[in-house]
């Protein structure tokens, strides 16, 4: 296996943002930990904060208070020292650009633009080959996403982070993704984070799954998934398989419930 | 800085200007006769208001008639294109034709017709916003659901009831934005009619001050039409917002080329049978009006002109070498407005306070009709061969700059995340993503800067700088030399078409690269 990636630690970290006259809370008290060369999946209700929480990490925003840290490095640290790569549900591509020239744009942004071996590799490890010199209007929604994951670790990161990659995909384009995804984790060994709205998703490929409480965002829940890699497709059928989807998704229907309670008891 | 409200901003930018213009007009250009400053200004308007007033309503009458007639037919042309889709390429060739025309010759042609008094400006103002609002409502028409016209035509109505159901209706702020552009592009045209000789408004009144040197003057009438086109402008997006508040304001400077139909032969149908349509038009113009032979050209007579006639050659080199004169002086003020439109809005997109504080500026310049405040740059520029370049300069600028950045603005978010998650400096920023992003807008502002820069260019000639094509255009004009005239009209159309077309072709191909599946 390749070298290990960064661990992450975030403890008691809040954002609120100004939105019109008000304020909106996204979280507070958010706690995670992510070991080097974990892979953890990010699940919650719409709107409680996961992609503000992956943004903190990310860099790309910074917390009102608590601390990130990984290996002794803050989000800005790694982000400067170009260390993160990010995959968002929208590919992002730029649509001028070509299959391999927009994998290269990371490496071109890092300074590693003759390093056309990497790009190749990766055009191979996400299963392109033939379509380098196309352009993101001539391909499917699924091919356009594979751009984008390898675009993310074309530059070999410390730290992947993926904001529901899969989201605006087909089950079945889904599925052959997350294989993918699997494999291609297992092969880097990079330190991952999935947001994602599917609990099959999450308990399928990640090492944990943490559950959100609704705005303000804050893990409720801890699941370990501890089934054996490589992961196959027979283990969607299993008993155990379905047991783990029961009780992720039964901890998100809690979290979802304290709301209702928490507003009652407001009234 | 970033905590200033934008209004103060503007409203402290707007009052520094001000001083600053004041302080150069008494001070740099006291009694230089080109900048008159904002004190003298108003001053003069009040000593002469009656006079400003009586031609300000005039000239905004002729605007209004303009306004009315030429709108009608371009919605009435758009509909007639949408309906009966066959014809679509040639109204679109003779809307385009018309946006080509320089209107300042074509005023004496016009004034054949309609004789001395109000109706070449009008006839100006209307031709003067025909191909926009032609544009804006088949856009419009377009953008119709398919789903409403499917419920239409699963009824087994025909394409009639759904144009006269659906469209029409669709098109309403396609519309409202295409009227927008067009109250101020009326003004202009009635002004332009009024440069060549009417019995009052603001044209005629410019003309008269620019004999005399009346520097005052020419700075009231130039800041009185700013206000009233902006003022039309304003007007009707208070409308439109007021109308359908649903919808967002729609831009028209971005509206991409059509794209060409494959195969040969079809292509050569698209070329020739605007070509077709555009001399038919022009016999039954002639036609029509009963124009007198000695007035009346036709394509033959133009054609004999250039080419037969015993005085072909004088006339050639007469006609093109002013025609290479204005080529190369309007093509520098193109280029410098285009590359300095792009500069701007990538200082703009890098430093956002300055953009905060001179954007709502260069919003108010890109609704008015620069033409009509040519004058004025006459009068600070001079009246030499930069004249020219700096107006064509002036006029591409701003409707540039403002589409430029707002596509720059539209760079979609998660490209920038992307970009930022790299680390990426500002100058990667800008040539990965804000530079590319603004290449279709570029481009499609870079094709309609054709005509207008060539429209502008001509006004200047015409005018003052005593150079080029509109210089031979004018000296025809005052011996009656109706074969030039007429010549230097058709070549002068010709090749605002032209330019038109080729920036059209480098448009398609750099869609197609760049965004594909954006033109249609």
């Amino acid at each position: 296996m390749a070298r290990r990636g960064a661990p992450v630690d975030v403890v008691g970290v809040g954002r609120t943002f100004a939105l019109g006259g008000g304020e909106v809370e996204a979280l507070r008290g958010f706690d995670m930990h992510v070991p080097a060369g974990g892979f953890n999946a990010l699940i919650g209700p719409s709107g409680c904060g996961k992609s503000t929480a992956l943004r903190l990490v990310a860099g790309l925003d910074v917390p009102d208070e608590g601390t990130i840290d990984m290996d002794g490095a803050s989000p800005d640290q790694m982000r400067r020292g170009r260390r993160i790569g990010v995959a968002f549900q929208d590919p992002s591509l730029l649509p001028w650009r070509t299959v391999s020239t927009n994998i290269r744009l990371a490496l071109e942004l890092v300074g590693r633009r003759h390093d056309t071996a990497a790009v190749s590799d990766l055009i191979e490890l996400v299963g392109l080959q033939g379509f380098e010199k196309a352009r993101p209007a001539q391909l499917s929604g699924g091919m356009r996403q594979r751009v984008a994951i390898a675009r993310s670790l074309v530059t070999e990161p410390d730290l992947l982070l993926l904001d529901e990659p899969f989201g605006a995909l087909d089950a079945l384009t889904r599925q052959q993704l997350n294989d993918e995804l699997q494999r291609i984790w297992t092969a880097r060994g990079t330190t991952t984070i999935l947001v994602t709205h599917s609990i099959p998703e999450a308990v399928y490929v990640a090492d944990e799954v943490l559950v959100m409480s609704p705005r303000p965002g804050r893990v409720v829940a801890h699941h370990a998934i501890d089934f054996e890699r490589p992961r196959t497709r027979e283990l969607l059928l299993t008993d155990e398989f379905h047991a783990k989807v029961e009780a992720v998704s039964g901890s998100l229907h809690r979290s979802e419930g304290q709301v209702v309670r928490l507003e009652a008891d407001d009234s | 800085m970033d905590r200033v409200p934008p209004r103060v901003l503007s409203a402290a930018v707007g009052l520094i200007v001000l001083a600053l213009w004041e302080l150069l007009a008494r001070t740099v250009y006291a009694g230089s006769y080109r900048l008159s400053p904002p004190t003298a200004v108003v001053v003069d308007f009040f000593e002469f208001r009656d006079l400003y007033l009586r031609n300000l309503w005039h000239s905004t009458k002729t605007a209004a008639w303009g306004f009315l007639w030429g709108n009608l037919a371009a919605i009435a042309l758009a509909g007639v294109a949408s309906i009966i889709p066959v014809l679509r390429r040639s109204i679109g060739a003779i809307a385009l034709t018309i946006f080509c025309l320089p209107f300042i010759a074509v005023a004496p042609i016009l004034r054949l017709i309609t004789g001395p008094g109000n109706g070449t400006p009008i006839a100006l103002s209307a031709l003067a916003v025909v191909f926009t609002t032609y544009v804006a409502a088949l856009l419009g028409f377009d953008l119709a659901p398919g789903s409403a016209l499917d419920v239409v035509r699963s009824y087994g109505r025909g394409r009639f009831a759904a144009f006269r159901r659906v469209r029409l209706r669709a098109s309403v702020p396609a519309m409202i934005a295409g009227l927008q552009i067009a109250a101020p592009a009326a003004f202009l045209g009635a002004v332009v009619g009024e440069f060549t000789g009417a019995r009052s408004g603001l044209g005629i009144l410019t003309v008269r001050a620019l004999g005399s040197l009346n520097t005052d003057r020419i700075w009231v009438i130039a800041l009185l039409s700013t206000i009233v086109a902006t003022g039309g402008y304003m007007a009707i997006g208070a409308l439109g917002r007021y109308l359908c508040p649903w919808s967002p304001a729609l831009d028209l400077g971005a509206v991409p080329t059509p794209r060409q139909e494959p195969g040969l032969v079809n292509r050569l149908v698209a070329l020739l049978a605007p070509i077709l349509v555009v001399f038919v038009f022009w016999y039954a113009f002639l036609w029509v009006f009963q124009i007198k032979p000695f007035f009346a050209k036709t394509p033959f007579d133009v054609w004999a002109e250039l080419f037969t006639n015993a005085d072909a050659a004088e006339t050639r080199s007469s006609v093109f070498g002013a025609l290479g004169t204005t080529l190369w002086t309007t093509s520098l003020g193109y280029v410098a407005g285009l590359v300095g439109a792009m500069v701007t809005a990538v200082v703009f997109i890098l430093v956002p306070w300055l953009e905060r504080s001179l954007m709502p500026l260069a919003v108010a310049l890109r609704s008015i009709p620069i033409i009509v405040t040519t004058p004025v740059i006459i009068l600070f520029v001079g009246r030499g061969l930069l004249t020219t370049t700096a107006i064509v300069a002036v006029m591409s600028f701003f409707p540039t700059l403002v589409n430029c950045y707002a596509a720059m603005r539209r760079t979609p978010e998660g490209i920038l995340d992307v970009l930022k998650s790299y680390d990426a400096r500002s100058v990667a920023n800008v040539r990965n993503a804000y530079l590319p992003s603004a290449v279709p807008a570029l481009l499609a502002s870079a094709r309609i800067a054709v005509p207008t820069s060539l429209l502008g260019a001509t006004v200047a000639e015409w005018l003052a700088t005593g150079d080029g094509i509109g210089a031979v255009m004018v000296i025809a004009f005052t011996r009656n030399d109706y074969n030039v005239l007429w010549v230097s009209v058709a070549v002068l159309t010709l090749v605002a078409v032209v330019g038109y077309w080729l920036v059209a072709a480098v448009e398609l191909r750099a869609l197609e690269r760049m965004a594909p599946g954006v033109s249609r």
